[in-house]
């Protein structure tokens, strides 16, 4: 009996010193040899195809480097990162959201970007400011983003429901009353329950979005005086939330209880439920792909509030280095061969039909348009946004406090009012369970 | 004590080889994450950061004793929807339970007496949404459930009656004071699962000895009186059992409400499994979300000795 007991302890020993124990030494890259380096990224077929092009491509120039290129599904990749990093064993490269990137930043996950490779302010001059500024924190830049993420100043409009309620297509809005006019022609109805959303902008993020750039647009900050804590109750922030409550209410545009959740854009747009849909670009690139057959167009909206242009960002794919890279050097050079190299930056933008964060890209965007053409209108807005800024918990902020209780405001659960105390409070008390830790 | 035998040192020998394989797997897989859970929830612990040399636990992932636990009575907004997915849990455990049984039992009833052969289908038919994956019966009711073209609100519209705006993303939707979404899950849940009960109610009752029923027959029972005095009553082990795994897998409910409804509309089907699971991989909460996980564990156990004493049998047959 005790030597069985004994022979299980032992086996359980072995079996975890196994797990627990580090990989080989390996080669630092500095000795001439070959060595190997593993890039991580989440599933998206354009994504993937283009990496492991460009990847292939770095290794031929670099045939002393050997990059494995791994890819998870989405809700898998971001698992993976949170349970490899705590045991060392992520990636040296790693393909990360902009607004991740300080989270796992100031928990000393990722490698600042060496001084000889990119500084700050090198960067800032080939980059974009809002999506740069994803990957630079606390005064240290972590990495270079491919792509400007862009949700606002834009939609999706259906030629269709133009053409049956007797409106030109494709349309030029000069302000929102216009476009309401068009949006109430569209909506229709089905057994009482309404079938097309003339306009479409309750998604989990454009509702953020619209509300933190429309502050902006009226001159208002939505952070608090200290820079940490949120200001949700101003009349900037009351404004927006009443047109909003107003379209759906009053306009009655959309139904958010029927166009959310499973019916929200870009699907219900897609298919053919929505005349006008409040959406990034990106969407463009997903229709072509997924729905081939279906025609449709992507046309630059007005500022919702004011007369300029004035909206916040949240950065947008790029790559980033692990802190526990063995390979740093090589890490970074794939990096910045995968970033701020014109030509690759612009086979990344093409095949993903994302937007390019490096200016040069926009300055002369014949090559990029002539494979996403549908991106040329947010051009003329790039240069007029920011970065969102640390905002604490970003998903939190959007998708928990202002997607919610904003929601119940449109569904008239609430007022205005109360809904934008809620959101104060709700933003303000996530500040402070942070900053009480 | 005597000396063990050869045989006896060789079937010992024997037993250890194969429980030594398991035992390691539990160790790995459910003891040690059980115990990292534990400690993890006396930590402020994300895995975003580096923390301390041991496991990460301490500087940046610092001790804060009960302080999770604390919390979770707080006015934070973590707390509030914390608080509401244990309501949520409850309500749907504790309306699941009854609902199933009262599927269940009449129903197994009614198949044991049928014809041998059509016995066989049903119970095939009834057991096949049970070995169905979660997520495809999600997707297949989150179908029918469709406000707009829907099985369930055409139905309702050819009937000539009026369906619901939304069955499962309207917040001010309630039917007797239960969110419809909540019983929209309810609904969902009892179609997949109520085939596994149904099977093992049929076993119990053609485990129940023929004679007893024969010997009330005689003494002058009707089917009423034979069902409750004597079916019934030998029945209670299975009800035990039933009960405690229904209990077991309501109080757990996760992929219905995370590919249906995401725990919307406002929180109304958040679960507790979903808040955890939220605030560990989406958050990146880990102590918050191990602390909730032991709660859960704590709940589960309770619910489960209450069921014990409650339905504790002294028949045996």
């Amino acid at each position: 009996m005790r030597t069985a007991a004994r022979v299980l302890w032992l086996v359980l020993v072995f079996v975890l010193v196994s797990c627990g124990a580090s990989a080989p030494a390996a080669q630092d890259g500095t000795s001439g040899e070959k060595v190997t380096i593993r890039m991580w990224s989440h599933q998206n077929s354009a994504f993937n195809k283009v990496n492991q092009e460009l990847i292939d491509q770095f290794m031929k120039e670099n045939p002393n480097i050997e990059v494995k290129y791994e890819t998870f599904p989405y809700d898998q990749f971001i698992q993976t990162l949170q349970t490899s990093m705590p045991a060392g064993t992520e990636a040296d490269v790693i393909e990360m959201f902009g607004s991740w990137v300080c989270n796992y930043a100031e928990g000393g996950r990722l490698q600042e970007a060496p001084a000889e490779m990119m500084s700050y302010a090198e960067a800032e001059q080939i980059f974009y400011k809002a999506p740069l500024d994803g990957y630079y924190c606390d005064g240290k830049l972590y990495g270079m983003p491919n792509e400007f993420n862009l949700e606002y100043g834009g939609a999706l409009v259906n030629p269709v429901l133009y053409e049956q309620a007797g409106i030109p297509f494709p349309p030029t809005y000069n302000d929102y009353n216009a476009l309401i006019t068009d949006a109430k022609k569209m909506t229709a109805a089905d057994n009482g329950a309404m079938s097309v959303a003339g306009f479409h902008f309750s998604g989990g993020d454009a509702l953020g979005f619209i509300l933190m750039s429309g502050i902006l647009e009226q001159g208002g900050n939505y952070f608090a005086e200290d820079g940490q804590h949120f200001n949700f109750n101003s009349p900037e922030s009351l404004n927006v939330i009443r047109t909003l409550t107003r379209y759906a209410q009053e306009d009655k545009v959309i139904d958010p209880v029927l166009f959310g959740g499973d019916n929200g854009l870009p699907g219900a747009f897609f298919n053919g439920q929505v005349g006008i849909g409040y959406i990034g670009s990106w969407a463009a690139g997903v229709g072509k792909v997924d729905y081939p057959d279906v025609k449709f167009d992507y046309v630059t909206l007005p500022p919702m509030f004011g007369s300029e242009y004035k909206f916040v960002a949240d950065a947008g794919w790029g790559k980033v280095v692990s802190v526990n890279t063995k390979h740093s050097a090589e890490a970074w050079k794939l990096q910045k061969y995968l970033t701020a190299n014109r030509d690759n930056a612009l086979k990344f933008n093409q095949i993903t039909g994302t937007i390019p964060a490096l200016k040069e890209l926009v300055d002369n965007p014949n090559d990029i348009l002539a494979v996403a053409p549908w991106i040329k209108p947010t051009f003329a807005l790039l240069p007029y946004g920011m970065y969102l800024g640390n905002v604490t918990d970003r998903d939190q902020l959007f998708y928990e406090i202002i997607a919610k209780n904003l929601t119940d405001a449109l569904t008239g659960s609430v007022t205005p009012e109360e809904a934008a105390a809620k959101i104060n409070d709700e933003a303000n008390a996530m500040v402070d369970a942070k900053l009480s830790k | 004590m005597a000396k063990p035998t050869v045989l006896q040192r060789s079937q010992r020998r024997f037993a250890y080889s194969i429980m030594t394989p398991i035992m390691i797997y539990m160790m790995i897989f459910s003891l040690i994450p059980m115990i990292w859970a534990v400690i993890l929830g006396f930590f402020d612990y994300s895995p975003a950061r580096v923390g301390g040399s041991w496991f990460g636990l301490g500087e940046s992932n610092p001790f804060v004793g009960l302080k999770n636990y604390i919390a979770m009575f707080g006015d934070s907004q973590p707390a509030n929807v914390f608080r509401k997915s244990v309501y949520n849990t409850f309500m749907f455990a504790l309306i699941v339970l009854p609902l199933n049984l009262a599927i269940t039992l009449p129903l197994a009833i009614i198949i044991e007496r049928s014809h041998a052969r059509i016995k066989g289908f049903f119970r095939a038919v009834y057991f096949l949404p049970t070995v169905t994956s979660a997520v495809a019966v999600a997707l297949i009711w989150g179908a029918i459930y469709n406000p707009q073209a829907g099985l369930l609100s055409s139905l309702i519209r050819e009937l000539g009656m009026i369906p619901p705006k939304a069955w499962l993303s309207d917040p001010r939707a309630y039917v007797m004071g239960i969110p419809l979404a909540m019983l929209a899950l309810i609904v969902t849940h009892l179609w997949q699962d109520f085939g596994y009960n149904l099977v093992i109610f049929i076993a119990a009752l053609q485990g129940i000895p023929q004679n007893l029923r024969e010997a009330a027959m005689v003494d002058g029972a009707n089917e009423q009186q034979l069902f409750w005095y004597v079916t019934l009553p030998l029945l209670q082990p299975t009800m035990l059992f039933v009960s405690v795994m229904t209990m077991l897998s309501s109080l757990q409910m996760f992929v219905l409400a995370q590919v249906m409804t995401d725990g919307g509309p406002r929180e109304q089907t958040t679960t507790i499994l979903m808040s955890v699971y939220q605030n560990a991989f989406r958050y990146q909460n880990m102590g918050w979300a191990a602390a909730m996980s032991l709660v859960l564990f704590g709940i589960i156990m309770v619910f489960t000795v209450v069921q014990f004493r409650l339905l504790r049998s002294d028949w045996e047959y």
